[in-house]
């Protein structure tokens, strides 16, 4: 118990509590992981016996795992990595003792780790895994928002403000990106219009879309896209709008938003899968509800009778012709900088005199219209574009910033259902979407991409692991009976460890001794199945005496084995050499082990012929 | 253990022992110092039997047998001896002091002066006494039984840890079990003068020889050098085992076993004579609250089977 002991135990326990750092004490594993190293730390620091330090060992590493199950996540990960490594190299400190110095502790606790990796891998093979890939929280305490809100009010807005904070990274494991017209990222549906501002309505019915139970044959190509959001105030995350979301904590409402069940401060992590949804929980199919038809009239004179122009055509795609021709021949100018709106007639202000704007009031007004038209339409908002990062040697991601944030327009066609329009597009100088990473950023962010690209990789590679990639590796493995030949495996593991430890002791046992002495041991297992050993110290004649007292009719048998092992042992060389001695220290315990065995049979044998036998002591 | 035979010397032990009743592993302890050519230091009560013990052991070889009862004002010259002006032959003649007698009762050693009593321990270290410059060598066989009072007796000068080591055993005589007495008050021992010769001193250096020549064999080594190993492990209470001690350890122990009537040694003989030799040595003149307790312990921490 030395000193180097003492402090890798307490660097570990400062690695655990830097691990603790980002867990949530309301969680129950949390509060257990928080709970049982508050109670190693007090009993590291009164722990004084070699027992007590090798408890408290063992406590770190339980609590490592702990937090290895709560905090999968790239960073903690590492931490748990470096914490285990740490509180092993302690634990190798005790057993060793004071000798050796930090560097080969240290290179002793990295191949225990790495003697372990076989173990691990069988056993990240065939246990099942704990929690399907699904949403997990992220050790990151920020409470930022991406630049989405509820309420979509761009004509109080005067200026957008030009924030160009991480909101998102999205990359798609099994396929390639979007083309760069098609990346819109939808957040939040806004469908409820008072006139100047849209709202989103309550009452919207969940899809009963999740993730299939039993995955497809090219399941592992279900993930389409992984996302990665920063903490924002919403509880909606951000989707391409195809697929189905995968895990259990995301639901996809009717309007096709991905709501979260718990609202959130913390990073996210999820996925998307190419599996086309069900006829029925298609977001796109729902049919339109009356709100989206609904526009307060009065407050927009003059865009009301614009829209009751447009109501005269008779098919709703020719409407949109109208509008789209309408909206281009105005001579629309997109700025980030319009001005607010007049409180009273907003949207006419803006469509009719400034006719300039960002993309929250084209898109506002141009639904207003398409109600006003008789076409159900909405406000959708998320991002647009993002910029592509190619990772070194790894797979790109595209980086969405919350200047990325968009709102565009959705209006449902008979026969097509909710189709995306982005009134944005029509006007004379479209803000052209970001596709390029940003290369004024210094090679401080180039890092930062790059560290993201790791992230992203390790998410998708180990929190991706589920049960589903577990079952599929293993089907690829194993065939059709992994069921059986993985049980058989792990059995095979079991075994294969005890014999392990087994030949380990046996080899100890066996290593630490001449053959006399082996041969000896052999002869006191025999009495020690009886409860009788040598007391610490204890001589060999002194102890077989002390039999003797016991079982008076053994003393010839005793008698002979003490005075072959100390003559083999310790009397000058004689004829026959040692290996004499061996044979006859043998032979005498195969006598002894009959004798012991025919008194076993009957128990008071030995003490029966107490009376008889001659009083042989020293 | 029954063994075969009858040990040589134990006609002897039981001749002694029957001078010094209920003391028989005493005697045999005593004697086993005797044969390993090392010194005895017996520290107990006065009345229990140091002299006697001393005078059985002298007479049974029919060894020179002298008593010095150390004061605080003896000088080294009065152990030594002088060298004496002879008018008639007109030189110095060494007469010598007790010092030159075959076993010398040294009885309260610790009552001399530190000076007097380094004299003494230098002589039994090297054999043999200078005095103005000529040496002579003391007899052979010479023997030392020195015997200390308790230390919370007054007017002690307590014997240093060096000088501890010289003599190889320490042992306390202590009372006799109850049953000796009885046969003590009864009149049923002999006296030590009543104790005839039963060796010569002759026979005393064949088997102090032949005590030499027993045989250690390489595990019994490894048993003594894990003891002395053991007793100087760090954080152990005690005083570790100098070389000498293993030195005397292995020399008493091998008298041991040719007491026991063997021709090599065992565990059992070095644990027999461990509490004698390394007690005195292990606490540094402060014994424990038990005898032997640090020697036992010693003994408990390494393996005996071997």
């Amino acid at each position: 118990m030395g000193r180097t002991a003492a402090r890798l135990q307490w660097l570990a326990m400062g690695l655990l509590a830097l691990g603790l750092t980002g867990v949530s004490p309301v969680q129950v594993l949390g509060a257990l992981a928080i709970g049982l190293s508050v109670l190693t730390a007090l009993k590291l620091l009164e722990a004084r016996r070699l027992g007590e330090r090798r408890l408290v060992a063992l406590l770190q590493l339980v609590v490592a795992g702990l937090l290895s199950a709560l905090q999968p996540d790239l960073v903690p990960s590492l931490l748990q990595i470096a914490t285990m490594f740490v509180a092993l190299a302690g634990l190798l400190a005790l057993e060793v003792g004071e000798g050796p110095d930090w560097r080969s502790l240290l290179r002793r606790s990295m191949s225990v780790l790495l003697a372990a990796l076989p173990m691990a891998l069988v056993l990240l093979l065939l246990v099942p895994r704990m929690s399907p890939f699904s949403m997990l929280p992220i050790l990151d305490d920020q409470t930022a928002v991406t630049g989405l809100s509820e309420t979509l009010n761009p004509g109080s807005i005067a200026a957008l403000a030009d924030d160009t904070a991480p909101a998102a990274r999205v990359s798609f494991p099994t396929g390639a990106p979007p083309a760069a017209e098609q990346r819109y990222w939808r957040v939040l549906v806004h469908d409820r219009f008072d006139g100047r501002q849209w709202l989103a309505a309550p009452g919207v019915r969940r899809l009963s879309v999740t993730t299939p139970e039993t995955p497809g044959p090219n399941a592992t190509g279900a993930l389409q896209e992984l996302w990665i959001v920063e903490p924002s105030g919403l509880t909606t995350v951000p989707w391409s709008g195809n697929g189905v979301p995968l895990g259990t904590l995301l639901r996809q409402d009717s309007r096709g938003e991905l709501r979260l069940r718990l609202s959130t401060g913390q990073r996210r992590v999820y996925g998307i899968a190419a599996v086309p949804p069900s006829a029925g929980d298609n977001w796109r199919e729902q049919p339109p509800r009356p709100l989206d038809l609904q526009g307060i009239s009065g407050r927009n004179p003059r865009l009301e009778a614009l829209g009751a122009q447009w109501s005269r055509l008779p098919a709703p795609r020719e409407r949109l012709m109208a509008a789209e021709r309408w909206f281009r021949n105005q001579g629309f100018r997109y700025s980030r900088t319009p001005g607010a709106l007049p409180e009273q007639a907003p949207l006419d202000a803006f469509l009719f005199d400034r006719r300039e704007g960002f993309c929250g009031h084209f898109a506002g007004s141009f639904s207003a219209l398409m109600r006003r038209a008789g076409v159900p339409a909405r406000v959708v908002s998320g991002f647009r574009g993002g910029s592509w990062v190619t990772a070194l040697g790894g797979e790109g991601y595209l980086d969405l910033r919350r200047s990325d944030a968009h709102a565009w327009s959705e209006v449902w066609l008979p026969g097509e259902g909710w189709i995306r329009i982005d009134p944005s597009a029509w006007v004379t100088n479209p803000a052209p979407a970001r596709s390029q990473a940003p290369a004024a950023q210094g090679s401080l962010g180039w890092l930062q991409r790059q560290w993201w690209a790791v992230d992203l990789l390790w998410t998708r590679w180990w929190l991706g692991f589920d049960r589903q990639a577990q079952d599929q590796l293993l089907r690829r493995l194993l065939g059709e009976q992994r069921g059986w030949v993985g049980a058989l495996i792990l059995v095979l593991v079991a075994v294969g460890l005890a014999a392990g430890l087994g030949l380990l002791a046996w080899l100890g046992r066996r290593g630490g001794g001449d053959p006399l002495r082996r041969e000896l041991e052999r002869s006191l297992a025999l009495l020690a199945r009886h409860g009788l050993a040598p007391t610490p110290g204890e001589t060999l004649p002194r102890f077989l005496a002390r039999v003797q007292r016991q079982w008076p009719a053994l003393a010839a048998d005793l008698n002979g084995l003490a005075d072959t092992y100390g003559a083999a042992r310790f009397a000058p060389p004689r004829s026959g050499g040692p290996a004499a001695g061996l044979r006859e220290l043998r032979r005498r315990r195969r006598r002894l082990a009959s004798e012991l065995h025919r008194g076993n049979s009957h128990p008071g044998k030995h003490a029966g012929h107490a009376g008889t036998a001659p009083d042989a002591t020293d | 253990m029954t063994r075969p035979g009858r040990p040589p010397l134990a006609e002897l032990t039981e001749a002694i022992g029957r001078v010094l009743l209920g003391k028989q592993h005493a005697v045999r302890l005593a004697l086993a110092c005797l044969l390993a050519r090392g010194h005895l230091l017996i520290e107990d009560l006065p009345g229990v039997g140091k002299s006697t013990l001393a005078e059985a052991l002298a007479r049974s070889f029919g060894l020179e047998f002298r008593r010095v009862s150390f004061t605080s004002d003896l000088l080294p010259a009065d152990l030594t001896g002088v060298n004496v002006f002879e008018p008639a032959e007109a030189r110095f003649r060494f007469r010598p002091g007790p010092l030159f007698s075959q076993v010398l009762l040294a009885d309260e050693i610790n009552r001399a002066s530190p000076r007097t009593q380094s004299a003494l321990l230098e002589a039994m270290a090297a054999g043999r006494v200078s005095v103005d410059g000529t040496s002579h060598p003391l007899p052979e066989p010479f023997l030392v039984i020195a015997t200390q009072n308790g230390l919370d007796q007054g007017g002690t000068a307590p014997l240093p840890e060096s000088q501890l080591d010289r003599f190889l055993m320490r042992l306390s005589l202590g009372f006799p079990p109850r049953e000796a007495e009885r046969a003590l008050l009864a009149g049923e021992g002999t006296s030590s003068e009543a104790l005839g010769q039963r060796l010569t001193p002759a026979d005393l250096l064949a088997l102090q020889e032949r005590s030499g020549r027993q045989h250690v064999s390489s595990a019994l080594l490894d048993y003594v050098l894990d003891l002395l190993a053991r007793s100087r492990e760090p954080g152990r209470s005690g005083l570790p085992l100098s070389p000498r001690a293993g030195l005397g350890l292995l020399a008493a122990a091998r008298a041991w076993s040719l007491i026991e009537g063997r021709d090599h040694v065992i565990p059992d003989d070095v644990q027999a004579v461990a509490a004698a030799v390394c007690e005195h040595r292990l606490d540094g003149g402060q014994p424990g609250t038990t005898a032997g307790e640090r020697s036992a312990a010693l003994l408990a921490g390494v393996d005996g089977l071997r």
